[in-house]
């Protein structure tokens, strides 16, 4: 009884992701999966699926999709709004559409990505120990590609019992959903533009002025901006400390600075080694902010210690179990 | 799984962190911590990474995902949440984290239990295979016939695995071929390529852009997604190259 959609318009880029591919970092392979994390897990969360299960990232709107068959889907994000029968969907809840239903997307001005949830995951073949997409070499996702027209997508049939109690109560002949839903919200810092950070390893590289303009300056980010970074522009940092650095590890978050003292921030499709210096690393928390970040929007950074970002870290872990509790226990039949 | 204070106690000489090479850690990210061992390329080092590699993925803590060997660093992920469920010493799992890295790295050092592979990679050099081959000859005062028998004579260390799955970079050049990168980077690299930048020489595994200077390919799937291990080399290994001509190259990519 697994449930389909097809593509009618896929959009700039749409991907299958999951939580990402961790194990073959050290053969170079990115991590990859949602660049919005949160987004990603609230969308999985809102069906009853566990959090690593696959969703599809769409970046902005000018998509649209058909449900093949009924269809129990949810969707989080700032890069668009579902629209069904001309009227808008409410995000991070559970949606049950009938089979035939066309389902559009259309602009949110906040953001840049929305991730579409199925009750069971989206199922494409496991590469490398996960479902996500790295199209620079052509693999993972759905055969290793961004979605066209015409594809259809499957979800997994075997659903877990809180994904089955949803179903049961909404599973109707017309779209029904229940009043519930998430509060992303709650979950993410009122101040959108600015992102906490961490000072990294090779901070006494750069100048004092530097990094004082770092941490007090607005950036914009620059159209170079994609899965795997962004480029930002304002004021460049100087380096007092003039050394090379030898190849070494990365990951999505980290702010590197390039020879001409442009500031990159590292993100999802990433490569796992880099060689420019490295400022800071966004705090884990807000990485998702910076996931619904496009060209042009402003940011500024302000500086936290290690201890804190962890403390943020598991702060965000408790709320996210305790949500999942919360449905479980709604839906589970005990 | 060996037990924080099972771990037995060893300052002596021959421990992985007493090599000569400073140890210094840092926070990568909430998941990340990077063990540096120095800031130099060389196989002693290299050596040194590649075997505290291993036994740390042979003794894992709690937590551990997976880590990046590079030229002077090791970086480790982890799962936060486990880390912390541990018993290992520290509030934070940076401190638990590097607490364990710590005294592995303080245990006795084994000599021979690193495990590098031996790799005799095919090319076929020049012509249609190696755009930059008369380029890499003449900046070097060398035929192609000479480029050829020198890059094919030596036995290069596979220093790490970075830019793209399966690139390798590899050490151990003879210093008359090395090259300059290029200015302005090719915007697409066939797969297989074999190229020189600077001291190091490299094979590119799928199509990329570029700016190493291609002398030649390889038919070699440097990378592939269906293998247990689908990079072909690891950090560490040793390799060499045995000049082919097309029709074996053709050969091979009939397969």
């Amino acid at each position: 009884m697994s449930m389909k959609i097809s593509i009618i318009k896929p959009g700039l880029l749409t991907t299958v992701q999951d939580m990402g591919r961790y194990r073959y970092l050290s053969q170079a392979v990115p991590i990859s999966g949602a660049m919005d994390q949160l987004a990603h897990r609230l969308a999985n969360k809102a069906v009853g699926n566990e959090d690593h299960m696959a969703t599809i990232e769409f970046t902005y709107d000018n998509a649209s999709f058909k449900a093949e068959t009924d269809v129990l889907l949810a969707y989080s994000g700032d890069g668009a709004f579902l629209l069904y029968h001309d009227q808008l969907m409410p995000a991070e809840k559970p949606l049950f559409f009938p089979a035939g239903a066309i389902i559009k997307l259309i602009s949110n001005p906040i953001g840049v990505r929305i991730y579409l949830s199925v009750a069971g995951g989206w199922e494409v073949p496991d590469i490398m120990e996960s479902k996500s997409t790295y199209i620079i070499a052509g693999f993972g996702g759905f055969e290793g590609r961004a979605l066209q027209k015409g594809d259809v997508l499957t979800s997994s049939d075997d659903i877990n019992e809180v994904s089955k109690g949803i179903l049961d109560q909404l599973q109707r002949r017309a779209l029904t959903y229940p009043n519930w839903r998430i509060s992303r919200e709650s979950l993410l810092p009122q101040k959108r533009d600015t992102v906490r950070v961490v000072l990294a390893n090779e901070i006494n590289w750069f100048d004092a002025t530097s990094i004082i303009s770092f941490l007090t300056h607005t950036y914009t980010i620059d159209r170079r901006s994609n899965r795997m970074g962004y480029h930002l522009n304002g004021k460049a940092l100087l380096r007092k400390v003039k050394k090379e650095l030898l190849s070494t590890g990365v990951t999505p978050g980290i702010i590197q600075v390039t020879g001409s003292g442009e500031l990159v921030i590292l993100m999802a499709d990433c490569q796992t080694t880099g060689g420019y210096p490295r400022i800071a690393h966004v705090a884990a928390v807000d990485l998702p902010l910076c996931a619904q970040l496009k060209p042009g929007s402003e940011i500024r950074f302000s500086e936290i210690s290690r201890d804190e970002a962890e403390e943020l870290y598991l702060e965000r872990e408790h709320d996210l179990s305790l949500i999942t509790t919360a449905i479980s226990l709604k839906y589970m039949n005990i | 799984m060996l037990k924080y204070d099972q771990i037995a106690d060893m300052t002596e000489d021959e421990t992985y962190f007493s090599s000569g090479y400073p140890v210094h850690m840092y926070g990568l990210s909430e998941q990340s911590v990077t063990i540096e061992f120095g800031a130099v390329i060389n196989e002693e080092l290299l050596s040194l990474i590649t075997a505290f590699n291993q036994f740390l993925l042979q003794n894992p803590f709690s937590g551990l995902i997976t880590t990046i060997p590079a030229y002077c660093t090791l970086t480790v992920y982890f799962d936060p949440l486990m880390v912390l469920a541990s018993d290992l010493p520290g509030i934070y799992s940076f401190d638990k984290v590097s607490a364990y890295l710590k005294k592995l790295g303080e245990t006795r050092r084994m000599q021979s239990d690193t495990l590098s592979n031996r790799f005799v990679i095919p090319v076929c050099y020049g012509g249609g295979m190696g755009a930059d081959m008369f380029a890499v000859a003449k900046a070097n005062n060398l035929s192609e016939a000479e480029v050829v028998e020198r890059h094919s004579s030596v036995l290069y260390t596979v220093y790490m695995i970075g830019f793209v799955p399966g690139f390798a970079y590899m050490g151990g050049m003879d210093p008359s071929l090395a090259t300059p990168r290029k200015e302005i980077p090719d915007a697409k690299i066939p797969a297989g390529s074999v190229g020189i930048a600077g001291m190091q020489t490299g094979i590119y595994p799928m199509e990329t852009p570029g700016g190493w200077q291609i002398i030649g390919r390889t038919p070699l799937k440097m990378f592939d997604v269906n293998r247990k291990q689908p990079s072909l080399i690891k950090g560490g290994d040793i390799v060499s190259f045995k000049a082919i001509g097309i029709e074996e190259f053709n050969a091979y990519s009939g397969r």
